[in-house]
């Protein structure tokens, strides 16, 4: 949040309130005032994929309010006309009619100029796991398994405990580098990465998925992924090579732990 | 204007515009899962893409030979004019029968200036079965010939090779087909890796790399394990460079191969002093 | 009422002679399916190889994809005309007011050609399926075996039924006719259910053992989404059927020469336009329910559908429920303009709008973000820390609750607009109504933001918390609003037949993206199978089984509507023909007695 630009454009548009333009300026303010609000106020900044879309909807939302009354409609249509026949706007106009192409070369201009780019990946983020995987040989069936400790938590929290523990430990000799102390993703090697790595302390990511999806997800990593996730430049080693069951699910019971986040219980099928 | 016409217009503009808002989301194909599966009904040139595969995979082949190059150091023949010249390798006996018998029965006739080491393929630890074998076959011949073989193939080795016709049935044991993490012991390792088809273990002859025979006495446990994961690092004298990193890489070693594994093998390596 | 005599100068022409010759061609069709493929046939074998043929140029499966949407589109209309028909033929008959009875005779008029239409697009579908894609035909008709009998009877019946409440009008006693038309209603539903069994089957398969054999017919039937399927459909095809309609009144509007016939229709577009806003209102919960359901029966179904390859298509979608929330409020807020005394609400209008705005935009942002390396890494990450929690199911069920309960604040005010209340109790009456509104406002997003802090199995349980509050809102507030409003002083009229053309094309605008909503969910419906005939049982071998990108499904779409909508301007036509005078010779022209007497004769 950029509080200084958001607090700009409050004030710009209360003062809208007094001046009483017509409908056509207020419309056009009100656009550049939102504009405003989603390019700069906003931190870290959107993509502008998403700032495209954002200024499509208010746009029709604007539309959609400035047609919406009759009398409103015909001020806006005055204004346009007398903008074009009105000798005495004959220098806006014609101010108009060179920039406007100019603004829009300068668009192509700039959209062609700058840096070369890696494409645009949307990447699926959280492909659908598959029935069961196979780990060391063994059959494990995604869709029944659980966490061996996670009832632990109730029926022996010291023992749960000590479980956390050992997580904490396998964390930190494999996944820290990686993850980040904070487990935000961040940690020494992630700026080496794109996709750089998953951020646990984001709401939208762990707490959103079962503990079996996580376990699928550490022992297979990255080369275990569906097609439909590709491209998929993820970096993520399958950590059932060097990691035993146990130590995997000992740090997951670690990650939410200490991110204090909840896993997704799987639902009853009815 | 018509009222119908601008209607029309009005229609077609929005269709066209969720149309756009179609084409602004990713746009992705998604393609249904490879089946590695023979088909009964494959054409010949299914069959030899489907061999390609194996070759460069589950049969392991390329460990050993190349295809399409003119070193003159080859350990291996050069599969790269195949086709065209296994029907003229031995006299009286068909394209089909020569390629058959030496995956089978690769002994049986050495190839000029070359020498026998190659693993009957039909049998473990590669075990590809005869309908694998037949792909192997379509890909050979596509290489500098024309293909005939389809799956309704025969010949005299036919039924010889792995059980389990489905394409599926990889023998446990097999070779290096072994999947991440199987847990092997060094002596496993070894044998999955094809690894004494270059060294020899248990007498100190020379094949196409130096003998494992006394490499307990003469490297350390570390450096045994330097020669095993980065075995450019140090060469033993007289030896070239590149062969073994090339032959392991192409087995997929360095991604099969879990810690544990590795660590058996250096021990395995380690307990042969030459006694 | 004076547009009466309009109206009631309908004909009964015959009816295109196409009826019959559908059910021929359907029946044929059917028995052709039943009789080409070999009873003897072991459903093993078809579940292990089916058989294909090509399409040419387009493709089998872009083929029957556009014909089973366009039979879908029609079947749609076909039962939801009827019944909002129904309900306006109650609504005349307990108000004693004769513009109801008329209009819903009209709606009815547009069925007879569409019937025939879905009819012959339902045989051509059948024969496609038997043709490009026998072995799935097979296996299907070996799982549903004799439910295409009752299917074929019930068809006869709804044709009898339909025929009878359209040429039956004003020649029964109105008990009767009615009667004719709740059974219309009975019978289409029923059929709708039958093919919905079907087709669900297909995505979350029952009733069967592992190797694709029938076990029960009845599980199969009853499959996970089948019921949630049925609801849906049912009050999608209102939402659809009423936009259709009020897009006839619209087009019949934009022609009109008098001004009795502006004043008509304008009312028309504005019923048929009412119909399907309403069943729009309760859609997305309908919506939520079948979600759930997958999710229930395959969580990698579930997964594909809203976090894998479809998870753009529910971007797509937003726009365009957006867009028809925003349409159907903008609709309302053109009306009031020809309603006296409405302009005291006039400064409302842009606070709904901005309620509509931010809740789009909350709608459509999507989870994970397209953005470059750089955009992400200032992100840290594909979720940006802001927008990423708009992103998810607590933002987005929050966003639609509002949205729902702001167009249900323009429908109050527009209800409102030239009425000023007379009872005694005024300002208790709508301070009672602000502070559940306020009330529900609060709830709605109090439980939004509680989302977030609870673990997912409680955060999906809260949706139905949020759901009945928007409910009993709607409810209390209108029971409210009709006892404020009794006996109400009138400031002034509703000049019908005074709407600006651009809210006609609005009406258009909202029937287009209804259909084009519907072909995409149609899509995604089919296609969250993926390279499944019937999913986990029957794979798709042929060369059509890869999933599509959303552009190629956007512009199959696309055609399908075009398509759908020049079929619809022929209904239209057809049924502004019977409105029509006979022709005549033009006056003047010289004509010998004797032939004129003979063309009498033939008249």
């Amino acid at each position: 949040m950029n509080i200084l630009v958001i607090l700009a454009v409050v004030v710009v548009m209360f003062g809208l309130r007094f001046l009483k333009p017509n409908a056509l300026a207020w419309a056009a303010i009100w656009w550049i005032g939102v504009y405003l609000v989603f390019r700069y106020g906003v931190d870290p900044p959107m993509p502008t994929s998403i700032l495209g879309m954002f200024m499509f909807i208010i746009s029709l939302v604007l539309v959609a309010y400035v047609t919406a009354a009759n009398d409103r409609i015909r001020e806006v249509a005055d204004t346009l006309i007398a903008f074009f026949v009105n000798p005495e706007y004959k220098v806006a106009l014609g101010l108009t009619l060179v920039l406007l192409p100019l603004l829009v070369a300068f668009q192509v201009y700039s959209g062609m100029s700058g840096q070369p780019q890696a494409p645009l990946l949307a990447r699926t983020i959280h492909p659908p796991p598959p029935g069961s995987i196979s780990y060391q040989g063994k059959q494990i069936d995604l869709l029944t398994v659980h966490n061996p400790f996670r009832g632990l938590e109730q029926s022996d929290p010291t023992v749960f405990e000590a479980h956390v523990a050992g997580g904490r430990a396998v964390y930190y000799q494999n996944c820290v580098y990686c993850h980040g102390d904070n487990m935000e993703g961040d940690g020494f090697f992630a700026h080496g990465f794109n996709p750089i790595p998953a951020n646990f302390q984001d709401p939208t990511t762990i707490a959103m998925l079962q503990e079996s999806y996580l376990f699928w997800r550490i022992a297979k990593g990255a080369p275990g992924l569906p097609s439909e996730s590709t491209p998929w430049l993820s970096a993520m080693p399958a950590w059932e090579t060097f990691l035993s069951e146990e130590e995997i699910w000992e740090v997951i019971l670690f990650i939410y732990d200490y991110t204090e986040q909840r896993p997704r219980v799987s639902e009853e099928v009815h | 204007m018509n009222t119908g016409v601008k209607i029309f217009l009005f229609v077609l503009a929005i269709l066209a515009f969720y149309s756009y808002v179609g084409q602004m989301v990713p746009q992705k194909i998604t393609y249904p899962p490879e089946t590695a599966e023979l088909a009964a009904d494959m054409t010949t040139e299914e069959l030899a893409v489907a061999g390609a595969e194996i070759v460069a995979g589950k049969g392991t082949c390329l460990g050993c030979h190349t295809i399409g190059s003119s070193d003159a150091s080859l350990r291996f023949p050069d599969l790269g004019n195949i086709g065209a010249v296994a029907g003229s390798r031995i006299d009286g006996m068909s394209e089909i029968e020569y390629l058959a018998e030496s995956l089978y029965d690769p002994d049986s006739y050495i190839v000029d200036r070359f020498l026998p080491g190659m693993p009957a393929i039909g049998k473990p630890p590669i075990g590809l079965t005869d309908d694998e074998i037949l792909a192997v076959m379509a890909y050979l011949q596509s290489l500098g010939g024309t293909s005939t073989v389809t799956l309704a193939t025969t010949h005299s080795f036919t039924g010889q090779g792995a059980s389990g016709s489905d394409g599926a049935g990889a023998t446990p044991s097999g070779g290096a087909a072994v999947a991440l993490g199987a847990g092997l012991d060094g002596p496993g390792v070894f044998a999955a890796f094809l690894c004494g088809t270059c060294h020899t273990i248990d007498k100190p002859d020379r094949l196409v790399g130096p003998s494992l025979f006394d490499v307990g006495s003469r490297l350390s446990k570390a450096e045994i394990y330097e020669a095993v994961m980065d075995p450019d690092a140090t060469l033993a004298e007289g030896y070239p460079g590149g062969v073994m990193p090339a032959t392991l890489g192409a087995s997929g070693f360095f991604q099969k191969v879990s810690p544990e594994e590795i660590r058996a093998l250096v021990d395995y390596l380690a307990s042969h002093t030459g006694e | 009422m004076k547009d009466l005599r309009l109206i009631k100068d309908y004909r009964q022409k015959p009816l295109p002679a196409l009826l019959p010759v559908a059910i021929a061609i359907l029946v044929t069709a059917f028995i052709a399916a039943l009789v080409a493929l070999p009873a003897a046939a072991i459903p093993q074998d078809a579940v292990a190889n089916p058989e294909y043929r090509a399409f040419p140029v387009i493709g089998s499966r872009v083929a029957i994809w556009v014909v089973a949407q366009l039979h879908l589109m029609f079947a749609a209309f076909v039962l939801a005309v009827p019944m909002f028909a129904v309900i306006i033929e109650i609504i005349g008959m307990v108000t004693k007011d004769k513009r109801y009875d008329a209009l819903a005779h009209e709606f009815t008029k547009l069925l007879s050609v569409s019937f025939s239409l879905t009819a012959t697009l339902g045989a051509l579908m059948v024969v496609m399926l038997v043709v490009l894609y026998p072995g799935v035909t097979q296996y299907m008709v070996s799982i549903f075996s004799w439910s295409f009998f009752p299917y074929i009877l019930l068809f006869f019946l709804e044709a009898v039924f339909l025929y009878s409440y359209y040429y039956g009008w004003g020649k029964f006693s109105p008990k009767v006719h009615l009667s004719l038309g709740i059974a219309l209603n009975i019978v289409g539903t029923a059929i709708m259910f039958i093919a919905n069994a079907w087709l669900t089957f297909m995505n979350t398969p029952n009733g069967i053992s592992e190797t694709g054999a029938l076990l029960s017919m009845a599980d199969a039937m009853n499959n996970f989404i089948w019921m949630p399927i049925n609801i849906h459909r049912m009050i999608a095809n209102v939402a659809f059927g009423g936009s259709i309609a009020a897009a006839y009144g619209a087009y019949k509007y934009l022609g009109a020469k008098t001004q009795e016939e502006k004043a008509h229709y304008d009312w028309m577009g504005y019923v048929g336009n009412f119909i399907s806003i309403s069943a729009l209102l309760p859609l997305p919960f309908a919506g939520y329910w079948l979600g759930k359901e997958i999710y229930a029966y395959s969580q990698s179904l579930g997964i594909t559908l809203m976090g894998g390859t479809f998870s753009w298509l529910f971007i797509i979608q937003a726009v365009l429920i957006g867009n028809l929330f925003l349409a159907a409020n903008y609709y309302l807020w053109v009306s009031m303009e020809r309603i006296e005394g409405a302009e005291r609400f006039r400064k409302f209008i842009k606070y709904l709008l901005a309620s509509i705005a931010i809740t789009y935009l909350v709608w459509a942002t999507p989870h994970s973000l397209v953005a470059t390396v750089e955009e992400a890494r200032k992100m840290g990450g594909a979720h940006h820390p802001m927008l990423g929690v708009l992103g998810v199911m607590s933002a987005k069920n929050t966003a639609v609750n509002i949205l729902i309960l702001t167009t249900y604040i323009s429908f109050l005010l527009y209800r409102r607009g030239n009425k000023e209340p007379t009872v005694s109790w005024v300002k208790a009456g709508n301070f009672a109504q602000l502070a559940i509104f306020i009330g529900a406002v609060a709830i709605v997003i109090f439980l939004g933001i509680f989302g977030y802090f609870v673990e997912a199995k409680v955060r999906i349980a809260l949706s139905v918390p949020q759901v009945a509050v928007v409910l009993f809102t709607m409810i209390s507030v209108t029971i409210i609003d009709i006892y404020l409003y009794r006996g109400a002083r009138s400031r002034g009229k509703i000049k019908w037949g005074e709407m600006p053309a651009r809210a006609q094309y609005v009406l258009f605008f909202i029937a287009v993206t209804f259909a084009w909503t519907m072909g995409l969910m149609g899509y995604v419906r089919a296609g969250m199978r993926q390279h499944w005939h019937v999913f986990g049982v029957m794979a798709d071998t042929s060369p059509d089984a890869f999933t599509p990108t959303l552009g190629f499904a956007s512009n199959v779409i696309s055609v399908t509507v075009l398509i759908f909508f020049s079929f619809i301007a022929v209904v239209f036509w057809l049924t502004g023909l019977a409105g029509k005078k006979d022709w005549e010779p033009k006056e003047g022209a010289l004509i010998p007695d004797g032939e004129h007497a003979d063309e009498e004769v033939v008249r």
